[in-house]
């Protein structure tokens, strides 16, 4: 099998060389790991020769889409999200789709939606179990005695998760009582990283740290299990869905303003909400995808799915976040000083 | 042809090359932000601290690295024990190893549940730490150096005369070596102002330098004014220092060592003083990488080598090694003609410090404005690794060169040897040890350049340092522990680089054991 799938790979690079394939430009975040397979199986059925292009998150993909929007690096790009996308449009980095009825839920107002997540708290279920520490039942809980010094968050100045959280505290209380609990949350010494992999993997208690809440995504605990070596029964951490703690977040493509290949990058985006596509999705990138009766892989079972979010509008996003992240940053990073 | 147009001739391809590949994309970023700089930028106190600490923290690293180092290395120079030779060579050690290895080393010490026991997390100590583990061995060397070029005789005079060992140190040792330290100091000072990835990596959100500002400003706040502005304030300081260490390396220039003080073997107390030297250096150069090794060899215990087995694996150590070759290759033709055409001038020496003082986080950005239609292929990737690698190639040949006896190659040539014969029995085996560390430094610097990951990447030129990246960014113990796999491997990859390039040849050896 893995045999047949390099020799088709290959073939399929050759064919691509030989017929002076025309080139698309992909812009993409440095998650983006659809699998090669399907990447070849595209760049056979249209001729075409795909340059992937990673560069950085979402944030510094749509930065670095507005800085060379003279001359534009891609023809289409994937992995822009509703926290940027107001951003983009507002930047004009993008070409306006004729506003296609598609498929699908959630949408992406501006561009065409290809999946979705939730970035919410995680806890690490063996710390809560050894201190026999109830779990919190609201966010305000996080600002008691009880809780200081167990939460770690990243810094929305600098990641997107970090950003999405923020913003669904704000959607949910309002920006005054948002910036209140923050402070709140400030003294009750929550932990803020530069970015999620610090946050996870050097201050979550479950991978060596010593935080037990960190704020992560609604499918990190399915992840847990699928990269485990002896496949774990259970999930060692859980989704924490504390109401106004959920964002959802949707993750769409759109044709670079100034690109070239628009045909070609139109196919691209719907290819990417092929079913195959679709498909590998969740366990590539760990999203959901938005075509509706696309089979989930079983170890979606561990990631318990959010009924209800607090998500602001693009329009919302789009005119106060950055306000936001500066009045955040002034509270929490800056206070004292 | 006269000696300034042959000088101006070989300077011609290093200097376009600097001038396309630094100070044009740092242009172009600064006429991006078009001069509009937030009033009262250097008023806000945020701002001023972060100034003050990345001041603060690279004078804190040369004072310590001073303090540590210069015992350390007296004890080195002049007591004879076993291992003396190897210990000297893995000075060097630290200096090849990537940004990222040593900052997962740092943190595996002294991080949340580090293997000492103590977290320094969200303290100075953590980055002044990684500081000195770059830099003490650094100081080392160079006091070594220094102190090898007091003639024994002078020494022994001292002593006959009656002066004490303390009193002999300062007015004989101390003087003689301190142009060496300062000179050292000055790189210190350099490394650790400018600094981008340990600091990135090791000083949180508080301890963070002025280098990791700029990158916040320009990759998530897209302000270019208040970046370039910061990035010419970093340039004005660290351009002095670097051109006060071209000037006082040049004076440096040692050609031939007279009577060098033999290393004796200690006695009584003095075995004491030497354990302790050895301990301070295993403390401060030697732990992180050894915590890598340990921290790789639980993982391998947890999920076995099954991790490796992998198709990324193969693409990433294969893709590190062939840029590291095709950089290595660039960088040292780079690196010989900006050492040939900076033999005597100050501002051509200086100006090989030009890719370590120009923000990094500016030039990438620049790099992507000034040339988009090129800013995610090979040649431009390339070309940004040989410019953070070629720099050690053009100063360690340069200081070779300073250091070249120029009657031997006049008597060779006057003996009727041509030129050609000249450089390659006179010149060549007296520049190789010179290169070849060159060499080394650069090959080490691009396996693991931390700044490269600020450029646009492509799946297909996925290297060790991505993919340790990449397994990061998901959850799950595979993946946790497959980066610290992975990280071994690169400081091993970065081992092997620096033994294949640095070990001395044969004849080398012969001719160490003669002197």
């Amino acid at each position: 099998m893995q045999l047949f799938k390099t020799t088709s790979l290959i073939s399929a690079l050759l064919l691509a060389g030989l017929s002076h394939a025309a080139e698309l430009r992909v812009l993409t975040h440095s998650s983006f790991a659809v699998s090669k397979p399907l990447l070849a199986e595209f760049e056979q059925q249209n001729g075409v020769k795909l340059s992937i292009i990673k560069a950085g998150d979402a944030g510094e993909m749509v930065n670095k889409l507005i800085l060379t929007r003279a001359n534009p690096i891609a023809d289409v790009v994937y992995g822009i999200d509703n926290t940027m996308m107001g951003k983009a449009t507002a930047a004009g980095v993008l070409l306006p789709e004729a506003a296609e009825r598609k498929s699908g839920q959630p949408q992406l107002p501006g561009a065409t939606s290809i999946d979705y997540g939730y970035v919410t708290l995680n806890y690490d279920k063996a710390w809560f179990a050894k201190k026999q520490l109830p779990l919190p039942k609201k966010l305000d809980d996080l600002t008691r005695p009880a809780y200081k010094d167990l939460l770690v968050v990243e810094n929305p100045a600098t990641s997107s998760p970090g950003l999405a959280f923020l913003l669904s505290t704000i959607s949910a209380m309002g920006e005054t009582r948002a910036m209140a609990f923050w402070a709140k949350l400030r003294d009750n010494g929550v932990k803020v990283s530069k970015g999620w992999t610090e946050a996870y993997y050097t201050d979550f208690s479950r991978n060596g740290g010593a935080r037990p809440i960190v704020v992560s995504y609604a499918t990190s605990p399915a992840a847990e299990v699928f990269y485990s070596k002896e496949k774990l029964s259970t999930s060692p951490t859980a989704n924490l869905l504390l109401p106004g703690a959920v964002f959802q977040q949707v993750e769409g493509a759109a044709l670079v303003k100034g690109g070239q290949q628009a045909a070609l990058a139109r196919k691209f985006i719907a290819f990417l909400r092929s079913d195959a596509v679709q498909k590998d999705i969740p366990t590539s990138m760990w999203m959901y995808p938005v075509q509706p009766g696309i089979a989930l892989d079983p170890v979606f079972q561990h990631a318990e799915k959010p009924a209800a979010h607090t998500t602001p509008n693009q329009q919302q996003i789009a005119a106060n976040s950055a306000g936001w992240v500066g009045k955040w940053t002034r509270i929490v990073l800056k206070s004292g000083q | 042809m006269s000696e300034r147009g042959r000088r101006a001739g070989l300077a011609l391809l290093p200097l376009a090359f600097l001038l396309l590949m630094s100070i044009l994309p740092l242009l172009r970023l600064l006429q991006e932000g078009q001069g509009a700089v937030s009033t009262g930028l250097f008023a806000d106190r945020y701002l001023q601290w972060r100034v003050l600490w990345s001041l603060l923290q690279a004078a804190v690293s040369c004072v310590a690295a001073l303090l540590i180092g210069l015992p350390v290395a007296w004890c080195l120079a002049r007591y004879r024990f076993p291992g003396r030779s190897l210990s000297l060579r893995l000075l060097m050690l630290p200096f090849v190893m990537p940004t990222l290895v040593a900052a997962m080393g740092v943190l595996a010490l002294f991080g949340p549940q580090g293997l000492l026991g103590v977290n320094l997390q969200d303290t100075p100590w953590l980055l002044l730490y990684g500081n000195l583990f770059f830099n003490l061995p650094l100081v080392i060397r160079a006091a070594c150096e220094g102190l090898a070029q007091i003639p024994a005789s002078r020494l022994a005079a001292a002593r006959t005369l009656g002066a004490t060992p303390w009193r002999v140190f300062w007015r004989v040792e101390w003087p003689a070596v301190r142009p060496w330290l300062l000179s050292a100091l000055c790189l210190v000072f350099l490394y650790c102002f400018s600094g981008f990835g340990l600091a990135l990596l090791l000083g949180g959100q508080r301890y963070a330098t002025v280098e990791v500002e700029i990158y916040q400003l320009v990759s998530y706040e897209l302000n270019l004014a208040d970046a370039g502005a910061l990035a010419l304030l970093m340039l004005l300081v660290t351009g002095v220092i670097a051109t006060l260490y071209a000037w006082l390396e040049r004076r440096l220039a040692a050609p031939l060592k007279v009577d060098p003080v033999l290393p004796r073997r200690p006695q009584g107390m003095e075995w004491l003083q030497l354990v302790a030297a050895l301990a301070l250096l295993l403390l401060f150069a030697g732990l992180p990488l050894l915590a890598v090794l340990w921290r790789a060899v639980q993982a391998v215990a947890a999920s076995g080598f099954s991790l490796l087995h992998d198709e990324e694996v193969l693409l990433a150590l294969g893709n590190s090694a062939r840029f590291s070759a095709m950089a290595v290759l660039l960088a040292a033709l780079l690196g010989w003609l900006h050492a040939l055409a900076a033999r005597g001038s100050l501002w051509l020496r200086a100006l090989a410090f030009l890719p370590f003082v120009v923000s990094p986080v500016c030039v990438a950005f620049g790099l992507l404005l000034l040339y988009p239609q090129w800013s995610a292929s090979l040649p431009l990737l390339l070309a940004s690794y040989a410019l953070l690698a070629y720099p050690f190639v053009a100063r360690s040949l340069a200081g070779a060169l300073d250091s070249l006896p120029r009657h031997w190659p006049q008597a060779a040539r006057s003996l009727g040897a041509s030129p050609l014969r000249v450089f390659a029995r006179v010149e060549w085996p007296l520049l190789r040890p010179a290169f070849r560390r060159g060499l080394a430094f650069a090959a080490a610097t691009a396996l693991g350049e931390f700044a490269v990951t600020l450029f646009l990447s492509r799946p297909e030129w996925l290297t060790l340092t991505t993919l340790i990246y990449q397994r990061l960014g998901r959850p799950g113990a595979d993946n946790a522990a497959s980066a610290m796999l992975l990280a071994c491997l690169l400081m091993l990859l970065a081992l092997l680089a620096f033994l294949i390039i640095e070990w001395p040849s044969a004849a080398e050896r012969q001719l160490r054991k003669e002197s």
